[in-house]
């Protein structure tokens, strides 16, 4: 038996978000009907009872954008099919605009214990800029709705560098989510990824691009603020009460097996890499051939640290060690100067990044790549 | 014996850059039909792809060539020069081999610079001169104006003078005859012992070292026991033979040839270009004059990129030294750089032109430090050290003065660039000696200068003054002294020695705010701030910094996808590799010989 993840992409969406880029998008039923049976039988394909299933991450695109029958019917497969661990944290992902008291009700039917929520701001301006389908009033909503249905370990999304986004405005928001009791906060950058509706806005000087030096300084700032009130930085982007870690998230970074089920999801099982089309139309007639790609000793030792780093937990110098990789003898020097700086520490026989160092993450890794 | 001389003549042909050079020796190979036409291809003696491309001649390469005149057969020994201004030296060492020596004149630029200075050369090596007039069938070209310039300037009888087309081929019958007429046939004694000059080297992987040699007495054949005269070794022959231009195999060199020898030699530096090869058993009594060692005037520092390709950067500067006597190279060891080479070079072409083959020949990734001259240091205890490296000045408590080389500098520009002229001399610390018009359109203007100002772009910006007008000739007569000063550059407070320079006093503040404006846009962000400090005996005279990278990280992992992490991982890794560490500073490859390029320029 071995422990697996799995993750089910959601490509549909009610709107686009102006600066969204990923695989996902608005379609009509009938295409949502072919894409569920699809995706159910690809579920089937693999399945296999020895799979120990440790999490279950249902994303998107807009889950809750869905009738939560099809949500149901991928959930009663998964149980079916496999082995689910009764204490899997299973997580969908949810839009305020969508989300509603017969859907929160499936929810808790499929065993779905978890729900992120894509509040981005409780600003409204910030909102709208963006291209948000819902207010800050639907957002709080959303929350206390999923709260009286027995959902509390909620995580919210959160924008940083939104134009028209001052601290202030961030804080507010901030503030007012830990006044709502959610348990996990993610708080992302804005990336201007190229040729979003929004990236053209800015080009075209429609809207103002909130600065890089500024957003790390608000970034920061925000850290040192959770902090106060309880929410630990347990990896770069994310913040959660005690216990209230996102596994599946973890999951990744600690190299666990994943199987990633839909349009353009990945699968990491026993050190092969492989993943699916990320256009919709060749994904229904897909066979389910995977293209695997087996990482060689280097690139998983490489893997291992890029990946281990972002989480508080950091990386085991034994397990590296036995990967084939000394790390503190062959950085010696490296690391030395990383701890004499405050960028990393060591403890329990784990390099790990400072808090308030993930924000140049980047150049610590390689640094320490072999 | 001497009809065997009668029939050789051997020549050389020297010009400013561009005025032909080696158009008219592809078309006298052409004539004699050395070479079939099928093999031919633009300017065939240029051999080295770097030489074809930039269209100018670096190494020398002879062709014999056979002609017939009047019912007799001659065999015409032609041995091509560099033009450039750097490289003087491989001229003076083809004059040495020849009798006479072309004179090629632009028919519309007339007497340049170098057809000046390369005149001299051939003058002081008792050559004939033949002065050759090409590009008649350019429109601008004046053929009775060139003549007269010819005469008046070089003192050169030139009414007969061939009036050519080397790319039309107009013409070239003359220059021939006028070879076999004016040009004296070679003297020498072939039953005296063997005395050949070495004038150039070749390094082949299975040969060895190939001497290029001029026999003056004797011969000399496979299986004969040779002697080094300078170096004192001693080499049994294995072939001898002669170029056509291609090296093919005879029997014997005889005095009055030009050709080569392999002899099995393993060292490079045992075929020094200069010495006189002689019969090991019977040696002549005096060797052949040579020439003066060639002094580098340029010196700077050679490293690889990759710390671990030392070796393969020796071995490569090693063959090319075989091939080009004029580089010298040295260990050296920098803190911020590693292992590498000092090398000293003729000029800033000669640099460029190693650095460049080191990179395309050999396949080096190379970083090569500002270029600075050779100083000579009087110390307070009487000691006195020649110090071309600025990271080895003594402190300047242990300096009593310093001298730096001085050139006498002559410009060429027509008379309404003098004034720019005259601003970018006094500039670069010129002191005018004199202006003298050489005709109504040309003047030349004469300057004392230090070397090291030179070195600096000032070729380039002469051109951009005078729009590519004004042309130079230097020469290096002596040392002065200088009030000059150490300008170091202090990265995160250590002081990175392959940063230094030596620099006159006066320029030392601009220059140093300059560079570490300069470094500041060079080096990238990295985790900690850097400061960057420019000092002279401690005191900080400019400062910038770099600030702290603020952010780099990659946000979001989108169910699951590693690959696209990986990717931009991989791509800042391999950027990584182009880095020198120093200290914690990484540093771009180019920052070092950027800070070169901060005059006039930014």
């Amino acid at each position: 038996m071995i422990d697996v993840m799995i993750y089910i992409h959601i490509p549909f969406c009610d709107s686009k978000c102006l600066y969204c880029n990923f695989v996902s998008g608005i379609y009509d039923e009938y295409l949502k009907k072919q894409y569920f049976k699809k995706i159910n039988e690809e579920i089937k394909f693999n399945a296999n009872i020895d799979y120990h299933i440790t999490s279950i991450y249902i994303g998107g695109g807009t889950p809750s954008s869905v009738d939560s029958k099809y949500i149901l019917e991928i959930l009663k497969n998964i149980f079916e099919l496999y082995y689910v661990d009764k204490n899997a944290e299973i997580t969908i992902e949810t839009n305020p605009a969508s989300l509603t008291s017969d859907k929160l009700l499936d929810y808790k039917r499929g065993k779905i214990n978890r729900l992120s929520i894509g509040v981005q701001s409780l600003n409204n301006k910030c909102l709208k800029v963006i291209g948000r389908k819902h207010t800050k009033k639907m957002a709080l909503k959303a929350i206390t709705l999923a709260q009286k249905y027995g959902f509390h370990n909620i995580n919210t999304d959160v924008l940083i560098g939104i134009p028209k986004q001052n601290f202030f405005v961030l804080k507010s928001t901030i503030k007012r989510l830990v006044k709502a009791k959610v348990t996990h906060i993610s708080a992302y950058m804005l990336i201007n990824e190229p040729n979003t509706p929004l990236t053209n806005m800015i080009e075209s000087q429609k809207v103002k691009v909130v600065d890089e030096d500024k957003c790390v300084k608000y970034y920061n700032k925000i850290v040192m603020f959770l902090k106060k009130r309880d929410f630990k930085r347990y990896e770069v982007s994310n913040f959660a009460k005690n216990n209230y870690e996102c596994k599946h998230n973890i999951g990744y970074w600690q190299c666990e097996n994943y199987l990633g089920f839909g349009v353009s999801s990945h699968s990491y099982l026993l050190g092969e890499r492989y993943y699916n089309t990320s256009n919709i139309k060749e994904y229904l007639q897909s066979d389910f051939v995977y293209n695997k790609n087996k990482l060689s000793v280097n690139e998983k030792i490489e893997e291992f640290i890029m990946l281990g780093l972002r989480t508080k937990y950091g990386i085991n110098i034994e397990k590296l060690k036995k990967l084939g990789y000394d790390v503190l003898s062959r950085k010696k020097q490296e690391i030395v100067m990383l701890v004499k700086n405050g960028f990393i520490k060591i403890s329990n026989g784990c390099l790990v990044v400072c808090e308030d160092k993930f924000g140049v993450l980047n150049q610590i890794i390689l640094k320490l790549l072999p | 014996m001497t009809e065997k001389l009668k029939n050789i003549r051997n020549f050389c042909i020297i010009a400013h850059i561009d005025h032909g050079k080696s158009t008219l020796a592809d078309r006298l190979i052409e004539k004699t039909g050395t070479v079939s036409t099928r093999d031919m291809s633009d300017q065939i003696l240029d051999s080295m792809e770097l030489e074809r491309e930039r269209g100018i001649t670096i190494k020398l390469t002879p062709t014999r060539m056979f002609y017939n005149y009047n019912g007799e057969e001659y065999i015409l020994n032609l041995i091509d020069t560099p033009g450039h201004v750097d490289f003087t030296y491989e001229v003076s060492r083809s004059l040495a081999a020849c009798e006479g020596a072309i004179l090629i004149v632009d028919a519309s630029q007339g007497v340049e610079a170098q057809t000046i200075a390369n005149t001299y050369l051939a003058v002081d090596n008792n050559l004939e001169i033949l002065p050759v007039i090409n590009k008649i069938d350019l429109p601008s070209a004046d053929v009775v104006k060139c003549r007269k310039e010819i005469e008046d300037v070089l003192g050169i009888y030139a009414e007969d003078c061939p009036a050519i087309s080397a790319k039309d081929g107009i013409n070239i019958d003359d220059v021939l005859n006028q070879i076999i007429e004016r040009i004296p046939a070679p003297k020498g004694e072939e039953n005296a012992p063997l005395k050949a000059l070495i004038f150039d080297s070749l390094y082949d992987n299975f040969k060895g070292a190939i001497c290029f040699v001029r026999v003056f007495d004797g011969f000399v054949k496979a299986g004969d026991k040779i002697k080094m005269m300078k170096v004192g070794k001693t080499y049994e022959v294995t072939e001898v033979g002669v170029f056509t231009p291609k090296m093919k195999p005879t029997d014997t060199l005889y005095c009055g040839d030009v050709g080569y020898i392999c002899a099995s030699i393993k060292n490079l530096s045992d075929t020094k270009v200069g010495d006189t090869i002689t019969n090991a058993d019977n040696p002549t009594a005096e060797p052949l004059p040579g020439y003066k060692d060639v002094q580098p005037v340029v010196f700077s520092g050679i490293f690889p990129v990759d710390g671990a390709k030392y070796q393969e950067l020796k071995d490569a500067l090693e063959k090319l030294k075989l091939n080009d006597a004029s580089l010298k190279f040295s260990p050296e060891t920098s803190i911020a750089l590693g292992f590498g080479f000092r090398c000293g070079f003729l000029g800033l072409l000669h640099m460029e032109i190693i650095t460049e083959r080191l990179e395309r020949e050999f396949n080096l990734d190379i970083i090569t430090t500002a270029p600075s001259v050779s100083y000579n240091v009087y110390k307070t205890n009487g000691e006195v050290i020649e110090v071309s490296n600025p990271s080895m000045l003594p402190p300047p408590a242990e300096i009593e003065r310093i001298e730096e080389p001085m050139i006498k500098l002559d410009v060429y520009t027509p008379p309404n660039y003098v004034g720019a002229v005259m601003e970018l001399c006094q500039d670069k610390r010129g002191e005018f000696i004199d202006m003298q018009y050489i005709e109504k359109t040309r003047v030349v203007l004469k300057y004392h200068m230090p070397l090291a100002e030179m070195i600096y772009d000032f070729f380039d910006s002469l051109k951009s003054r005078t729009k590519g007008y004004a042309s130079l000739d230097y020469d290096v007569y002596g040392f002065a002294p200088s009030e000059l000063v150490r300008l170091d550059i202090l990265l995160n407070g250590e002081p990175c020695d392959a940063l230094s320079m030596i620099i006159h006093k006066d320029k030392a503040y601009g220059r140093g705010r300059q560079i570490a404006e300069k470094l500041k846009k060079i080096i990238p962000r990295q985790l900690f701030e850097i400061p960057i400090q420019a000092c002279i005996g401690g005191k900080v005279i400019a400062r910038e910094t770099v600030s702290a990278m603020r952010k780099d990280v990659l946000a979001k992992c989108y169910g699951g996808d590693i690959s696209r992490k990986r990717k931009l991982l991989e791509k800042q890794k391999a950027g990584k590799k182009r880095m020198r560490q120093f200290g914690s500073v990484e540093l771009p490859a180019e920052t070092f010989i950027s800070i070169l390029k901060t005059d006039d320029n930014d």
